[in-house]
């Protein structure tokens, strides 16, 4: 890949603000003992607009891993999991952050200096850093890893901090009627995650020693669907030809949607999201500078790679301009969300809406309706390859659609683990699938 | 003045060149064994084969590299992957070709063909060696004996020994285990060439059986790669006469397209696989499930 074509990236500018926002949360959740705060660990769901009604300061679990891959500093932390005893083909989301486990608490037990791996120096490094929990909540949807994962979490530190799981069922969608966010399936679950996120409230209580602030729940559930929607509409504008922001781009700020707090701050990084996006189709400008091509991402993000493969698909010209990752995942449906009514229910909906919760059917329906929405050539599936939930239905999501006449192309890689990513595969593949894409066109 | 077109295929191992005329003939064709990539081996073989044409680089009209080290390629217009050149290649030496194995020194790909011979879906292996030529070369040296020969033994082995190993160098302690165990070279050799064949099918799998089915590369050229292969799918697999120059060989034939001389985008000229260059009585080989040992 050339100097010059790097160039062709036009990164979304308001992303840069962005990053400081998500820095400065993180130095926030960093200091958070020292404030007196209790501190949350919980993967999976974004149960964060509780925690902070409940005066809590909360570490999502994978987005701890991500942050540590996308800035390298992944390697200590990763180190220290196999160490402890987390086998290295098993997700390595919860492989790095059962490492930085390890560390937190053993800077906390004034350790840091032990032998082993995880006396390293580097785990003076950010790895190192995490404020030790209080309680672990786990609420999981269409992983089977997340609940193991807080159990060896939850040995890490001695057995001495509470677990709550909130159980997601999947969506079967067996039934006739059944499917997205239809039929009795849907209402069924939606309740029964519902009922378990109030019981969390005074579980948390407990923990706290504090009533839980419903008003300001309610208050931060506003801010949160006000958000996605600025979010979804400017998303959609990528329909635009060129697409004036891609899957990178909402890459770049997804933190912000899945664990900033709620706040009007979150609200305004969106509203400047999106003017910048409309501005962008005014002006005909594009995220790729010369885009000819454009691509559907399904799979994990890459986090090792995010610059990489950001570069590689602009070089080409291709434009990846949504993805089931950050398209399926992150408040997609706001208007479920109903602040002044049941808004635990649209919670525990967003929650379950896990695009790793559906049936194979349900899934090959999102994805082709999105390539169909975006108007893209082709699929680029990233084979992810400690995450088999999200890899499990690509296969047949590929089949549906070859036989829309899209070109698909699978690469293997992963969301934290940086080995398992060979750049002359994707490379080869990509250029194999554009060659693919240009005779097909040439032929119409 | 007469058009000439050079395809060149610098794979992991071996370098391909290919001269077409005009008409879309071949002139000449070189196969340079390099051991590793080399931009020496490949400017020998193009240097041969343009000797043989009797032609300077100067009489080239257009040119398309293609394999692992297109890059490395000097001097050329353009550069296709080796998925898009097999499949031009196999479909003008072959005319009907749906499905394409092609297994070199260090991958192995299944390219499924529309049908008019254009790259409709592809599948490569993702992370190792033992579906590949490099596995075939680690069983020669275990058992001792020279590429050749490996053809030979395999169709005289009788036993299905298990060769589970999805690593090519860890295949070469179990073939040497099995050594250890008594087992005959001739058994050891035929479980090789039916695992790879195994792992070949399920590659397929991922683009879906279909009919006829043309092998090529260089592992092609080995009678008991291509027969056990015919094994596993329960179908004839052809080969063609010379297996290792069809990536070229569609690289020259998407020269001579057009491809070579201005970016293939939407709305160009671009390859027309459905004039056969060739006809499928040149190929040497046909194989069916139980067919010559």
């Amino acid at each position: 890949m050339t100097a010059a074509a790097t160039d062709k990236l036009n990164r979304l500018a308001i992303n840069k603000a962005g990053g400081k926002m998500v820095a400065d949360y993180w130095e926030d959740v960093f200091l958070a003992r020292e404030r007196g705060q209790k501190v949350v660990w919980y993967n999976g769901s974004a149960l964060n607009p509780i925690f902070q009604a409940a005066g809590m300061a909360w570490c999502h679990g994978e987005a701890f891993s991500a942050r540590l891959a996308a800035q390298h500093l992944e390697g200590p932390a990763q180190l220290a999991g196999s160490e402890y005893g987390y086998v290295g083909e098993l997700c390595s989301y919860a492989r790095t952050h059962l490492g930085a486990a390890v560390l937190s608490q053993k800077r906390s037990a004034g350790s840091a200096n032990g032998p082993g791996m995880v006396g390293l120096p580097e785990q003076e490094e950010l790895a190192s850093r995490l404020p030790t929990p209080d309680v672990f909540v786990n609420a999981y949807a269409g992983c089977s890893t997340g609940q193991q994962w807080d159990d060896i979490s939850f040995r890490v530190f001695g057995k001495d901090v509470p677990i709550f799981n909130v159980s997601m069922p999947f969506f079967w969608s067996n039934h006739p009627g059944e499917g997205y966010m239809v039929g009795e399936e849907w209402e069924r679950s939606s309740h029964y995650v519902a009922d378990q996120l109030r019981e969390l409230v005074p579980f948390l209580e407990s923990i706290t020693g504090k009533p839980f602030d419903w008003d300001a729940y309610r208050q931060n559930m506003a801010y949160i669907k006000k958000a996605s929607e600025l979010r979804q509409e400017a998303m959609k504008l990528c329909r635009h030809l060129p697409a004036p922001a891609t899957f990178w781009d909402w890459i770049g700020n997804v933190a912000h949607i899945n664990f900033l707090p709620a706040n009007q701050d979150l609200v305004d990084f969106y509203t400047a999201v999106l003017a910048e996006v409309k501005q962008r189709v005014a002006d005909g400008v594009g995220s790729v500078t010369s885009e000819r091509y454009r691509v559907y991402f399904d799979g994990f993000m890459n986090w090792n790679h995010l610059g990489l493969l950001s570069r590689k698909f602009a070089a080409h010209d291709v434009a990846v301009v949504a993805g089931r990752y950050t398209h399926h995942a992150f408040w997609q449906e706001p208007q479920l969300i109903d602040p002044e009514g049941d808004v635990l229910l649209g919670q525990a909906q967003n929650n379950l809406l896990c695009p790793m919760n559906h049936s194979t059917k349900t899934i090959e329906e999102l994805v082709l309706r999105d390539c169909d929405f975006y108007n893209v050539d082709g699929i680029v599936f990233h084979s992810t390859r400690t995450c088999r939930a999200f890899t499990n239905p690509q296969r047949i999501v590929a089949k549906g659609a070859q036989e829309k006449g899209l070109a698909t192309l699978f690469f293997e890689g992963d969301i934290a683990d940086a080995s398992f990513y060979k750049d002359e595969v994707l490379e080869s593949r990509l250029e194999a699938m554009l060659e693919g894409i240009d005779v097909r066109r040439a032929r119409v | 003045m007469t058009a000439h077109y050079l395809g060149v295929d610098l794979g992991s191992t071996t370098a391909k060149v290919v001269v077409l005329d005009e008409g879309g003939a071949i002139e000449a064709a070189e196969v340079v064994q390099m051991g590793a990539v080399s931009r020496k081996g490949c400017a020998q073989a193009m240097t041969t084969a343009l000797d043989t044409a009797g032609l300077h680089r100067g009489d080239v009209t257009a040119s398309i590299a293609t394999g692992y080290g297109r890059r490395l390629v000097e001097d050329i217009d353009r550069t296709f992957t080796e998925i898009t050149c097999h499949g031009r290649g196999a479909a003008a030496m072959c005319p009907g070709t749906r499905l394409v194995v092609d297994i070199g020194g260090q991958d192995s790909k299944a390219i499924a063909l529309d049908d008019e011979g254009i790259v409709d879906n592809f599948a490569m292996n993702d992370r190792c060696a033992s579906g590949t030529g490099r596995f075939f070369e680690v069983l020669a040296r275990a058992i001792e004996c020279e590429i050749d020969e490996l053809a030979g033994l395999a169709l005289q082995g009788d036993k299905d020994l298990e060769v589970s190993s999805m690593c090519a160098t860890f295949a070469e302690t179990e073939l040497i285990s099995m050594l250890a165990q008594g087992e005959r070279r001739e058994d050891i050799a035929a479980s090789v060439h039916r695992a790879v064949a195994t792992r070949t099918v399920g590659l397929i799998a991922q683009v879906g059986r279909r009919s006829p089915i043309v092998m090529t590369g260089g592992v092609a050229r080995n009678a008991a790669a291509a027969h056990f292969l015919a094994e596993g799918m329960q179908a004839e697999v052809t080969v063609p006469e010379s297996p290792q120059i069809i990536g070229a060989y569609g690289a020259a034939l998407l020269a001579r397209d057009g491809a070579g001389r201005a970016a293939v985008g939407a709305g160009e000229t671009t390859t027309d696989a459905r004039e056969p260059a060739r006809s499928c009585n040149t190929c040497d080989l046909t194989l069916t499930m139980g067919g010559p040992r």
